[in-house]
């Protein structure tokens, strides 16, 4: 018996907005502009969700996801311009050295716990943005990288904020595909109970320092996908895109939509972006909306827009196992 | 056949304070041991060191005949050494299901690839043990609800679940009947005995006498850090060291 | 055996620098000692005692002494709004011993960091990102030679408002049932509570305190250097939080020491990398503190479990 409640409506209605919905209505606007948010969007998306896994998930407050992000966007950025290797490299590479980096950080810091390994992440982000900002000789320094190249897919270039748009759109989809599944899965219950009580958690035979460093390597490979995304969309990637403020947005986006919940990292990204957008009449006000957004829903939404909890309240009404059966579909949860 | 777990010598010292003092107990498979004492005799400090949460100053551990004692918390579980802790812990912000498939995924082991790409025996694996371990408790019905939703004695039980979706050879519990009236008490007694007649070997630490003298089958008696007996119920009920130590004036 | 001036220099550089870091942190150990909560927003408590400081002297220019006590005084009301609108709120339950939970310390440091974000972008709009200058006339920068080594007024006025600060903060602490109460709020607020001391009012007088000391030093920085922006705050008040890690987290003595090790290796940094590298030096040494002695340099150990 095939019954309506395991159809995936939810990701089936995400898939119809995001690659037709959104495109339509965009192009009927016609504007470059309209499209440039729409990528920033999406973008943000990929970011939010992957700190979501680490934060989230994990409950590891980290403070320094931008850094990851602008290394992505660097790498991406250089090998298009130095060694002209274009999108379909410079992509995977951004992501791949975005998560070497983590891991190479990760191995001494990930025994750290609570407020120190968050201070940790802080100076982590802080000397990447540094470098970023000083090695002058390959960064270019505060005047940042120019990339004109351009997406193209196997010798055919990718014209248009449309096309470009899909090509962000595919990226973004699948990671969040991935992303989705890891939380989601026995994997990810092992993540959440690092965050519900680590101890414990050692105590049932999870490696918890492994996986710590595990989580926060595979955030920064989202992260540095989303700053490959970055530096081909808007072909300039400069250090002041990737500096605190910028990790505390992302961090944002992930406490306003409810700390372990990945719709909520989504709406919390999407609100985040939108929003400044939106009151872009009252002058630049985004980091102060930021700011008084997040003061808000710590205060009155403790568990964020979409928290964990209506999450598994939603996961409750899905599970459904009759008696007897094994191993059904959904309790791969 | 040899023993499960052979302790031999173990010793803890914190500063000046000696909270475990060259005790040697032995484990056999499928023995069901009560471990008592009054406070501060250095019960949990014991179930700590071998558990791994504590390191021991000196003495050796082995767990079916290979040392343990330099070992993390979670290789000493991911050997088949379970333990529950004094104070209940489990993830509040999980649901049952989930919580109890933490102690499965520990023992099996689930990587980030397989998470996202798998479908895979060890996930079918996973979810079988976890609702074997919720059937064993008779969770399985509540397997969806939030943790922290459970009451206080169910949650005693989630705990133990989580043990056993690990299929632990030894379990180690930690005053599992603390904060239980006593009808509750006398239930899980009887699922204690339940778990060992079914041959898993279980050591327990327990404040409440009557419940360790009616399961147990040896006693394991710690004062000041030192064990002053380790014998049958019976046998010890009746020693004068112990009275003496454990009832204080009475004796 | 003689010294090249140069380092000297150097020297001089890095203490005065190390001093003004002391001064942030002292106020940042106070208030992290007395909830175990980070305090994010301290930072910008530095900026707005600059740019209070600023908007007094342009519009009376009275003597400096007055300009700090003022700033001082309005630090301090700071400190209460502070208290009041990021940490007050999650203290809901101040009946359990969730005072020092980590449910608290965390919503609290990320209440407090968004507060910090407002307050910042509150003043970019006001002020605009770009540096202010303060008037000449009272800049502190007048220059005093001492033999090889020139040091300003301010290096001067600032060690010694330092040093006037932390005595009178251990008067305050050791010698004052305020600074009893915060004590032992410190060590343990469910026991505070129980003897009967009012911990809601000893959080606040902690906040105006050390509030008080971070606008003075926000003052005194922006007198010296001449310039203020709404960013000011963000590096010294990384710097602060380095010094307290470094120092053990609650020793305000070792914070201080610290602080002033960590000006010194950054004006010796500066000696042989461009100063805009500086800033590696005091994020190293907070990831090397905490990989190698994760209590603190003056911290002893202990066991979790």
């Amino acid at each position: 018996m095939s019954d309506l409640r395991r159809l995936p409506l939810v990701p089936l209605a995400l898939v119809v907005v995001v690659f037709g919905a959104v495109p339509w209505v965009l192009t009927l606007f016609g504007k470059g502009y309209f499209f440039q948010v729409a990528d920033l969007i999406l973008i943000f998306v990929l970011l939010s969700a992957s700190l979501h896994l680490v934060t989230g998930v994990a409950g590891l407050l980290h403070l320094g996801h931008a850094a990851f992000y602008g290394i992505g966007a660097y790498v991406a950025a250089l090998m298009g311009t130095e060694l002209k290797l274009g999108f379909l490299w410079g992509l995977p590479a951004g992501g791949l050295a975005a998560a070497v980096l983590a891991l190479i950080v990760a191995l001494p810091t990930m025994r750290l716990v609570s407020i120190y390994f968050a201070v940790a992440t802080l100076a982590i982000g802080q000397m990447i943005h540094t470098v970023l900002l000083n090695w002058v000789a390959v960064t270019k320094g505060p005047n940042g990288v120019m990339l004109f190249s351009g997406i193209r897919l196997f010798d055919i270039p990718v014209k248009g904020p449309l096309a470009v748009y899909f090509v962000v759109a595919v990226v973004v989809a699948l990671s969040i595909v991935a992303i989705h599944r890891l939380g989601h899965s026995y994997y990810g219950n092992a993540l959440r109970s690092l965050r519900e009580d680590d101890q414990c958690a050692d105590a049932m035979g999870v490696d918890t320092v492994r996986l710590k460093i595990e989580v926060f390597t595979l955030s920064a490979f989202f992260a540095g996908l989303a700053g490959g995304l970055w530096a081909y969309t808007t072909g300039y990637v400069s250090p002041q895109d990737f500096n605190f403020s910028n990790s505390i947005l992302i961090l944002a986006m992930v406490v306003v939509g409810g700390l372990g919940s990945l719709p909520g990292a989504i709406v919390g990204a999407v609100l985040l972006i939108l929003l400044p957008e939106v009151l872009r009449g009252f002058g630049d006000l985004r980091n102060v909306i930021v700011g008084l957004v997040m003061f808000g829903s710590i205060l009155f939404l403790p568990k964020g827009l979409i928290g964990e909890v209506s999450a598994l309240a939603l996961v409750r009404r899905h599970f459904v196992r009759p008696k007897g059966e094994v191993a059904g579909r959904e309790v791969g949860w | 056949m040899s023993a499960l777990i052979e302790i031999s010598n173990l010793t803890r010292r914190f500063g000046g304070l000696v909270a475990v003092d060259g005790v040697s107990t032995s484990v056999a498979p499928g023995e069901l041991v009560g471990l008592i004492g009054p406070n501060g005799a250095g019960k949990t400090t014991l179930f700590n060191l071998i558990s791994g949460f504590t390191r021991p100053t000196s003495g050796t551990v082995r767990f079916k005949g290979e040392p343990i004692d330099r070992l993390k918390p979670h290789a000493i579980a991911a050997r088949g050494l379970a333990r529950t802790f004094q104070n209940l812990r489990i993830f509040p912000n999980m649901s049952v299901f989930d919580n109890v498939s933490v102690g499965a995924v520990g023992a099996i082991g689930q990587s980030a690839l397989q998470a996202v790409f798998g479908r895979g025996a060890r996930r079918d694996e996973i979810t079988a043990r976890t609702f074997a371990a919720l059937d064993r408790v008779g969770l399985t019905d509540r397997a969806g609800e939030l943790a922290a939703n459970l009451s206080y004695g169910k949650r005693k039980y989630l705990e133990i679940a989580r043990a056993l979706a690990m299929k632990p050879d030894l379990l180690i519990l930690d005053e599992p009947a603390a904060g239980l009236d006593d009808s509750e008490t006398a239930e899980l007694a009887r699922f204690i005995r339940e778990l060992n007649r079914e041959g898993l070997a279980i050591m327990l630490v327990e404040h409440d006498m009557n419940l360790v003298m009616s399961i147990t089958t040896r006693v394991v008696v710690l004062s000041s850090g030192r064990k002053i007996a380790d014998d049958a119920p019976a046998v010890v009920r009746a020693d004068p060291a112990v009275l003496e130590a454990y009832l204080g004036v009475e004796a | 055996m003689s010294i090249d001036p140069y380092y000297l220099q150097q020297l001089a550089i890095g203490l005065s620098q190390g001093v003004i870091y002391a001064l942030m942190a002292i106020g940042f150990t106070l208030i992290f000692g007395v909830l175990n909560v980070v305090n994010f927003a301290h930072g910008e408590i530095y900026t707005l005692g600059a740019f209070v400081g600023l908007l007094v002297i342009a519009t009376f220019a009275p003597p400096l002494v007055v300009v700090l006590l003022l700033v001082a005084a309005v630090g301090a009301l700071f400190g209460v709004g502070l208290e009041r609108i990021a940490f007050k709120p999650f203290r809901r339950f101040s009946d359990e011993a969730s005072l020092k939970s980590r449910a608290m310390r965390e919503s609290t440091l990320m209440s407090s960091l968004a507060v910090s974000i407002v307050v910042r972008e509150a003043l970019e709009i006001g002020f605009g990102s770009q540096m202010q200058t303060m008037p000449f006339e009272a800049m502190i920068n007048k220059p005093i030679a001492l033999g090889p080594v020139t040091i300003v007024t301010g290096d001067v006025i600032i060690f010694a408002v330092a040093v006037v600060m932390l005595v009178a903060l251990q008067w305050l602490l050791t010698r004052t049932r305020v600074g009893l109460a915060i004590r032992a709020v410190s060590a343990n607020p469910l026991g505070a509570k129980y003897v009967g001391i009012d911990t809601d009012r000893t959080i606040v007088t902690t906040f105006a305190v050390g509030s008080m000391m971070g606008a003075a030093a926000g003052l005194l920085v922006g007198l010296y250097y001449g310039s203020i922006f709404p960013a000011m705050g963000f590096v010294p008040g990384i710097k602060a939080f380095v010094a307290m890690v470094m120092g053990g987290l609650s020793s305000i003595p070792g914070a201080v020491i610290c602080a002033l090790l960590l000006g010194l290796s950054e004006g010796l940094a500066t000696t042989f990398v461009s100063s805009n590298w500086a800033d590696m030096v005091a994020y190293g040494f907070l990831v090397v503190t905490l990989i190698f002695f994760p209590q603190g340099l003056f911290g002893a150990g202990r066991e979790r479990v």
